[in-house]
């Protein structure tokens, strides 16, 4: 599935949670990060981002599309970050 | 569903905050090690020993390829699937000459349909293929009947010829002509783009076999020796032509690849760097490609087929299922 990850967490985590979510998803500007991952990946994201954040004050919303057949993507302004497997 | 990455710019890749990392003076890249099946190299890039380490970990090869395209090596990581009892079954196939030659002749049957499945294809759409395609019958009937894989390489080696005969009259480009096979270095554009494709194809199938039981020092058409993997040379005889030929007709008929895209070097012809990343990226869109195999009745990916073939080599192996080859059905 392709998910679309964004987060809103104190100051102190977002380092924290930043690193956990490279290591699964494409950052693609500051909070946000998507790409294709697996169920179990999507299981174990999750757990470590429990572990990570304060439930009482951080918010983190997953997108999640079983496809990206019937989606499309427009952005304005400059490319900040990507998913480009050809580097 | 894991991604494979290509690097064709110079710079570091190191372990940072727990995944990989990618950096040059143009800029500095994440890379979800979750989400990575291998990385090919093809840039001046450097590694530490740290980042092999945190590789080994992940389970991800890194392919190395040099300045010419031609394939350098893979850091292979250590083996995460170790059986005693596939190597075993392996070398008894491979020292048992009746069993060693079934195989092998699989597999130069199965080239063999694929190769007559895109030769009917062109053929339907009026190529004048008719000639080539009753020499390669001829062959494929001699398969069975060989004595010794000696013979079958030579059977598979002349099946080779008149196919690639037949690339002048799918092409129909003057500056695509075939000429004949040049390899190490080749001589003219078409031999270049075969040659770059069937290096990405024999690393490809390596990384499959990575993801199995299988040892790739153990192959049967291509004769172990000291040097190299042969195994995944024997599977990539299968899928040639239907994933790699494919993808270079599309290049060239589409003119995503015209002879601009070439230059000479001292070491023949040689792709552009432009050009090898349209390749890499229309190869990667082919693999990705999904239909529906016959067989298991599932949408599954060329990539997926690949790894398919090696299970069921290892079914063969293990006794418990004639291995048949795939042979393209639609």
């Amino acid at each position: 599935m392709f998910i679309i990850l964004v987060y809103d967490v104190g100051e102190k985590r977002v380092g924290k949670v930043l690193k956990i979510c490279r290591k699964y998803l494409n950052w693609v500007q500051n909070s946000v990060l998507e790409g294709e991952i697996s169920d179990a990946g999507f299981k174990k994201l999750k757990l470590e981002l429990k572990r990570a954040i304060n439930d009482q004050e951080d918010s983190v919303i997953f997108y999640i599309l079983r496809t990206t057949k019937y989606s499309s993507r427009e952005t304005m302004g400059i490319k900040k970050g990507g998913d480009e497997m050809i580097i | 569903m894991k991604k494979p990455i290509y690097i064709f710019s110079s710079g570091e890749l190191k372990r940072k905050d727990n995944t990989i990392y990618f950096e040059n003076e143009e800029g500095q890249k994440f890379i979800p090690v979750e989400n990575t099946s291998e990385i090919f190299v093809f840039g001046e890039v450097n590694v530490n020993k740290r980042f092999l380490e945190f590789i080994t970990q992940a389970e991800i090869i890194l392919h190395f390829f040099n300045h010419h395209d031609y394939y350098v090596g893979s850091y292979y990581p250590r083996e995460h699937l170790n059986s005693g009892f596939m190597i075993l079954k392996q070398a008894e196939h491979y020292l048992d000459a009746g069993k060693r030659q079934k195989l092998a002749s699989e597999f130069v049957m199965g080239a063999s349909k694929n190769i007559q499945h895109v030769l009917r294809y062109y053929s339907n759409r009026g190529k004048n293929l008719a000639e080539v395609e009753n020499g390669i019958k001829n062959l494929e009937q001699k398969i069975y009947a060989c004595s010794d894989v000696e013979e079958l390489m030579a059977i598979e080696g002349n099946t080779r010829d008149y196919y690639y005969k037949a690339f002048d009259y799918i092409l129909e480009k003057p500056e695509f002509t075939f000429g004949q096979r040049t390899r190490r270095p080749p001589q003219n554009n078409l031999n270049t783009l075969i040659s770059f494709g069937n290096s990405m194809i024999y690393t490809i199938v390596l990384s499959e076999i990575y993801k199995t039981h299988l040892d790739p020092r153990i192959g049967y058409l291509h004769a172990t020796n000291f040097r190299r993997f042969t195994l995944n040379l024997d599977i990539a005889e299968i899928f040639k032509p239907i994933i790699i030929d494919r993808v270079i007709f599309t290049l060239i008929g589409r003119n995503m690849i015209t002879k601009d895209d070439f230059e000479k070097s001292t070491a023949g012809i040689v792709l552009k760097e432009n050009a090898r990343k349209t390749f890499v990226e229309e190869l990667e869109n082919k693999l990705k490609t999904t239909f529906n195999h016959r067989t298991l009745g599932k949408n599954v990916s060329y990539r997926r087929l690949i790894r398919l073939e090696l299970y069921k080599l290892e079914k063969h192996l293990m006794g418990e299922e004639e291995y048949k080859p795939y042979v393209a059905s639609w």
